[in-house]
């Protein structure tokens, strides 16, 4: 394995980056790092401590959610793969496609647990307009072929997205749900970490590429924004919990240099 | 349908693949096996050697193009799902490839114009018409073009290969290795997942049919132009005597034929004879009945 298992893409400069941590080899370590001893997600003796209730009904709803976003993950990483400017780009958004797929499974997986004997007739129910109609629009700028739009879109605004949801989450979480999310949270870095290096080497090639960005952005926050009021409402989440993870999505895209 | 998929979860993949046959390799080979030196030093060996892996990227980089279209093709999400994970074994066949041509002493920056001049133009107009399919989003058609046409039909070249490198050449017979396993879970969701569909849609029975015949038509000129390219086993043993080796029969057999000492003509004739065969099988498990491949 030449990948280690704790690697902070951030650390490196953009060609050791592309040189390393696009390769099939590198997920390969990493993954082994944090993956081998689960199935689905979470320690096979895990202990369940799942809430019921309501609390369950609300978390099932969380849940559904999750794999709308999952899908488009799936669905964006594997359209990305045809628009990638090189070969290693589409080996490492290949390792994205995989980990967004495996996401989906252990959600879906999670879901079961917790009794629901349909999960897509359940997701169908549950799913939040406007994280829906963020999906059709990520998933449209993939269809264009338009490559630091869509790339911008899937790696930095979806999976900040993602990251700050799962991040409060599992804060909270009860122990499998939480160790499920704590996994989908190793992933994420790594796709936010080549979103951030792909995009920032070519805003340095290009700067004009910030202004287009800033569009998408623009465009997508407000979806965003209200994915998060939906989803946090559905949970009978306070106001504050609402202004904490937009101020998470947000520090995570400034962080970025998206501001 | 469900139940059936479960199978190819990525579970199942995780346990199986990067878990279990692919640990302790490093770009599908062991660490310390290296290629024989006899191929990096004889130019017709090392020519042969390169010109054959540059047909096994061309081929990968297609399955990549295509798996990965599918996922958005894909009627259900555990499709998505296994697709997925096909999508990452396709890229990574297409990296140990391309590091066995690195090995082979194919520099980085020749690598596109090397692909360019080896690359079999059949295969080529192969990887085009299973790609209008996939861009079209027709997943029948892309998954019977790339999970039991493509993959279906390499799979026995793949175990032919295998069989006369295990021994002569350990390092390429165990990327080999990798790769077969892998194929083998491809060609095993194409022909359950596809034999549904064609039960659901009868209507699409007669252009896969077509699609068939054109398809594995420009397989099996790729296979046949590999062998008519390829020294004979007495230019091998010219060439090891010409280094100083003693030329030694090989006893590897694959469906009957000793592989070190057939000509070209006889590996060909047993080669298209097997993909016909196994081929047929496949085809009638989801449905379809073969057509005798014609010029498109």
């Amino acid at each position: 394995m030449s990948g280690p298992a704790e690697h902070d893409p951030h650390a490196l400069t953009p060609e050791a980056f592309r040189a390393e941590v696009h390769s099939f080899e590198f997920w390969f370590g990493a993954v082994q790092g944090y993956l081998a001893d689960r199935a689905y997600g979470h320690r096979v003796d895990a202990k369940d401590a799942a809430p019921e209730g309501a609390d369950r009904d609300r978390l099932v709803t969380a849940l559904c959610n999750y794999c709308v976003g999952e899908t488009a993950a799936l669905e964006g990483a594997g359209g990305l793969i045809e628009v990638a400017p090189n070969r290693p780009t589409k080996i490492f958004l290949s390792t994205q496609a995989v980990d967004e797929g495996r996401h989906l499974e252990v959600l879906i997986h999670r879901l079961r647990e917790l009794g629901v004997e349909d999960p897509e007739a359940e997701i169908a129910r549950r799913a939040n307009p406007s994280l829906l109609a963020f999906k059709r629009r990520l998933l449209e700028l993939v269809k264009g072929g338009d490559w630091n739009a869509a790339l911008f879109a899937q790696n930095v605004i979806l999976e900040a997205m993602e990251f700050a949801v799962f991040h409060q989450h599992a804060a909270e979480a009860d122990p499998i749900t939480r160790e499920v999310l704590e996994g989908i949270i190793k992933d994420e870095r790594r796709h936010i970490g080549f979103g951030e290096n792909e995009l920032g080497r070519r805003i340095k090639a290009d700067p004009g590429i910030r202004g287009h960005l800033a569009l998408v952005r623009r465009e997508l926050d407000a979806l965003v924004l209200e994915t998060f009021e939906e989803a946090l409402a559905s949970l009978g989440a306070p106001a504050s919990a609402r202004e904490d993870l937009g101020r998470s999505y947000r520090q995570t895209v400034e962080r970025l240099g998206f501001a | 349908m469900t139940d059936f998929l479960k199978g190819y979860d990525i579970q199942y993949w995780l346990e199986s693949a990067p878990q279990g046959y692919l640990m302790e390799t490093e770009y599908g080979h062991g660490e310390k096996e290296r290629e024989p030196e006899l191929v990096l030093e004889d130019p017709t060996l090392r020519e042969q050697a390169i010109r054959t892996t540059v047909q096994l990227v061309v081929g990968e980089r297609c399955a990549l193009a295509a798996s990965s279209g599918l996922i958005n093709a894909a009627p259900d999400e555990a499709s998505k799902r296994f697709l997925a994970t096909q999508t990452l074994d396709e890229a990574r066949h297409v990296e140990v490839f391309t590091h066995r041509l690195y090995d082979l002493g194919v520099k980085k920056s020749e690598l596109e114009s090397v692909i360019s001049q080896f690359a079999n133009p059949h295969l080529v107009h192969f990887a085009e018409a299973l790609l209008e399919k996939v861009d079209q989003k027709d997943f029948i058609a892309g998954v019977v073009g790339q999970n039991v046409i493509l993959e279906g039909m390499a799979f026995n070249v793949f175990e032919m290969m295998h069989a006369g490198n295990k021994e002569a050449n350990p390092k390429f017979g165990h990327t080999l290795a990798g790769t077969i396993a892998d194929e083998r879970r491809h060609v095993g969701f194409g022909e359950n997942r596809i034999g549904g569909l064609i039960r659901e849609h009868p209507e699409r029975k007669g252009d896969i049919e077509k699609l068939q015949r054109e398809m594995s038509y420009h397989m099996l000129a790729t296979f046949g132009d590999s062998f008519r390219n390829g020294p004979s086993p007495e230019q091998v043993g010219q060439i090891m005597r010409e280094h100083g080796q003693e030329p030694q029969a090989s006893e590897q057999e694959w469906q009957g034929v000793k592989l070190g000492q057939a000509n070209p003509e006889e590996l060909e004739a047993v080669l298209s004879d097997t993909i016909l065969k196994e081929f047929k099988i496949r085809l009638e498990r989801i449905g379809i009945e073969y057509q005798t491949p014609t010029a498109p």
